[in-house]
């Protein structure tokens, strides 16, 4: 009995460790999504900006405004390494 | 390769009567980047002045003008016509003075009878919304005027109004304002327009026409409607045109323009009232091949030299000296910036590691053909040169996807079947064959692919310094270059030191020599190794500038930003599997087992789910794998070593495609 009952709890916390671990790497990304799209609205607008200024811009534009992206990466990263490490 | 072509600074001097032979000459070599003659009073160009066109260059202007103007008109560009039949130049200047002015009157008349009816258009357009307001007012157009005692207006007010004067007064309610016609006696009007300013009136003009005002829209609907029918039929015989003289008008434009460009070159040079000089670009391979046939042509009556240039401070033209596969990847360079004259050039170092990343990150055989197809069919309809180069650079993508989607074993989401990845897994779920996903190693492997490409990417910065900077500063700039290769590998060796990484050399194991002073952790002898690198690294960073300093968590954060290889590559895997669940599991399969009429309607939406699953999942793989890739060089690679501005080598001539020379 008393084990019966040790086991089913040993099942429940693995459980809840389980949806924990898919929570966090829910978070992870969410906000560093987030984060990510805060970062490049100002860069992104102002980039639109210099190229229709200047066509010649888009390189130099394009590269500034993906400079945020490494946060999301970050952040899926660590939801990855969450799941399935 | 990896270096931009070598140049060679011409000066070319004549008499003036040698200009038109030189001119064709280097016109037709299509080699010469004409240095244009600025008139500043340069050392050695005193008496020198900018040269006058040749004879013929306004006739010549004229005519390109109308053609343009007709390829305007009818909407064509080269760019769309394939290279068709060359004609002969006589040919075509028989045809252009024969025909050219026929042409051109038949489309001018055209375009003229169009913008006219366009303009009739408008026109009926105007007068009927002049009317509509009127249209619920039950009184004849022609009753609103021709009064000499009375006055009419009509406009809206935005409360309902009542007149004391004398007057005859309609209201109609439209869109909730309250449309007003009032005829009111003239000597009475300055009390009208108080009370209707009272009431915020806002007049509108009173038609001048005749009839019921419904009859005169339905009237001028019609009217409309001719009219558009004429601008259609106008529209279709331009297209006749365009269809009939499409290869005329682009070989005339061709002709034209070439022979324009040569008649205006002399505004380019430096001229006396004898001679001429003029100073240009031409690759070093190509030089002797130019002199001789200049000397050639004007029979030795000229005089060609080589002029001694300094590859620093002149502003050297940049030519791609790539091998054919390497070609493409020319567009990607010229996005972020032309390579400088002096500056390793790398683009073969990114056209083999663009498709490598991108094949990473979409490894995926379904994908990869679907790309392969796109990448051909979409020629039809980009024949320019950036669009064809970005096609092709698009097909080396995709068949890098496809190769690597046999290594990771991946046909839209599916496992191939009776095939195990090789190396590695990133089927996220085991009953798709095989394990589950090696994460850990895909993603050390990411960080190896990371760490390798900026070694490379600092190794080439060093070597350009080396190149370019001179005394003190470049030791200086080598060695800060070597202190960031430096504080990289040290920190990964303190990392291998204390932790074991699969892929990674483990270094835990060595027993410690030293311990950590104050915190009584042992250190090993590759924790000391490691922190002796970073020190050193430090050091020398900051002696060539001590703000760099705060730059150095950009180590950590671009070795790691490499994981997106994994990452988003693993995403696009897990889009795929979902899609596929979805239509197969929920939809599908269900239907198959109990088949009914209803199981069909299951099977449709199961098919547009995996079709439309899979359309988003290819514009999201060719937006990440393309933008992911290309970024990893532009931030993370270009940064270390890339300063590029290198000015574009323009050759003085054309790539003909439609006539001959």
């Amino acid at each position: 009995m008393a084990a019966e009952v040790v086991a089913v709890d040993i099942a429940s916390v693995q459980a809840s460790q389980l949806g924990m671990k898919a929570l966090g790497a829910g978070i992870a990304v969410g906000l560093t999504g987030i984060g990510t799209g805060v970062a490049e609205m100002g860069i992104g607008s102002a980039a639109v900006g210099a190229v229709a200024e200047n066509k010649d811009m888009f390189g130099l534009a394009l590269l500034f405004t993906v400079i945020p992206e490494t946060i999301v990466i970050f952040g899926l990263v660590v939801a990855l390494l969450l799941l399935f490490v | 390769m990896l270096k931009p072509k070598q140049m060679s600074r011409l000066l070319i001097a004549a008499s003036r009567d040698q200009m038109a032979p030189v001119i064709a000459e280097l016109y037709r070599f299509n080699l010469f980047h004409i240095e244009d003659y600025v008139d500043a009073g340069a050392e050695g160009y005193e008496g020198f002045k900018i040269g006058s066109p040749l004879s013929g260059a306004s006739e010549k202007s004229a005519d390109l003008i109308k053609i343009r103007a007709i390829t305007n008109a009818v909407s064509l560009s080269a760019d769309n016509v394939d290279a068709g039949p060359s004609c002969s130049m006589d040919e075509l200047q028989t045809k252009i003075e024969r025909e050219l002015p026929l042409l051109e009157r038949e489309v001018e008349e055209l375009t003229v009878r169009r913008s006219k009816l366009d303009a009739r258009e408008k026109e009926l357009e105007q007068k009927i919304t002049e009317i509509t307001p009127f249209a619920d007012i039950p009184v004849d157009l022609n009753l609103y005027h021709g009064y000499k005692r009375f006055t009419t207006i009509a406009g809206y007010v935005s409360r309902e109004v009542i007149l004391t004067v004398p007057c005859e007064m309609h209201v109609s309610k439209r869109d909730g304002k309250n449309f007003i016609v009032v005829v009111y006696p003239t000597e009475r009007r300055s009390e009208v327009e108080k009370i209707l300013q009272e009431a915020g009136f806002q007049s509108v003009p009173v038609p001048n026409e005749s009839g019921s005002a419904k009859g005169r829209i339905e009237f001028y609907t019609g009217e409309i409607a001719d009219t558009k029918k004429e601008i259609l039929e106008i529209s279709t015989q331009l297209e006749d045109v365009k269809k009939k003289h499409a290869s005329f008008l682009v070989a005339c434009e061709e002709l034209l323009k070439a022979e324009v460009d040569q008649t205006e070159a002399p505004l380019r040079f430096a001229t006396t009232k004898q001679t001429f000089v003029a100073e240009g670009w031409v690759p070093a391979d190509q030089v002797t091949v130019v002199t001789n046939s200049l000397i050639h042509v004007t029979e030795g009556k000229i005089f060609v030299t080589v002029v001694p240039t300094d590859p620093e401070h002149d502003s050297v033209p940049v030519e791609y000296n790539n091998p054919d596969f390497a070609k493409p990847t020319e567009v990607l360079m010229d996005i972020y910036s032309r390579p400088g004259y002096t500056e390793v050039d790398p683009t073969l170092m990114v056209s083999i590691v663009f498709p490598i990343f991108f094949g990473l990150i979409l490894g995926d055989v379904g994908y990869g053909l679907i790309l392969l197809i796109m990448s051909y069919w979409l020629r039809k309809f980009l024949k320019d040169g950036d669009g064809r180069q970005l096609l092709d650079v698009l097909r080396n993508a995709s068949l890098s996807s496809i190769f690597f989607g046999i290594i990771f074993s991946e046909f839209l989401g599916f496992a191939i079947p009776g095939w195990n990845p090789v190396l590695y897994s990133r089927h996220l779920m085991s009953e798709h064959g095989g394990h589950g996903p090696n994460i850990p190693e895909l993603m050390v492997l990411s960080i190896w692919i990371g760490i390798l490409h900026i070694t490379l990417g600092r190794l080439l910065s060093m070597y350009n310094h080396a190149k370019q900077d001179h005394g003190h500063h470049r030791t200086m700039a080598v060695l800060a270059n070597f202190g960031w290769l430096s504080v990289m590998w040290g920190i990964i060796i303190v990392i291998w030191s204390v932790a074991a990484v699969p892929l990674m050399p483990d270094l835990s194991g060595l027993s410690a020599v030293a311990t950590a002073p104050g915190t009584g952790f042992g250190l090993n002898p590759a924790a000391v190794i490691g922190g002796v690198l970073v020190l050193v690294g430090i050091v020398f960073i900051a002696r060539e500038s001590v703000l760099e300093v705060i730059e150095l968590p950009t180590i950590v954060s671009h070795v790691l930003s490499y994981a997106r290889l994994v990452a988003v590559g693993l995403s696009s895997v897990a889009i795929a599997m979902v899609v596929n669940y979805m239509s197969i599991t929920m939809f599908i399969s269900p239907a198959l087992e109990n088949f009914s009429i209803f199981g069909i309607v299951m099977i449709l939406v199961g098919i547009a789910v995996f079709l439309l699953g899979h359309t988003l999942n290819i514009a999201l793989g060719i937006l990440g794998g393309g933008l992911h890739s290309i970024r990893l060089h532009y931030v993370e690679f270009f940064t270390k070593f890339y300063k590029g501005g290198g000015r574009k080598y323009i050759p003085f001539g054309m790539k003909r495609r439609f006539t001959e020379e």
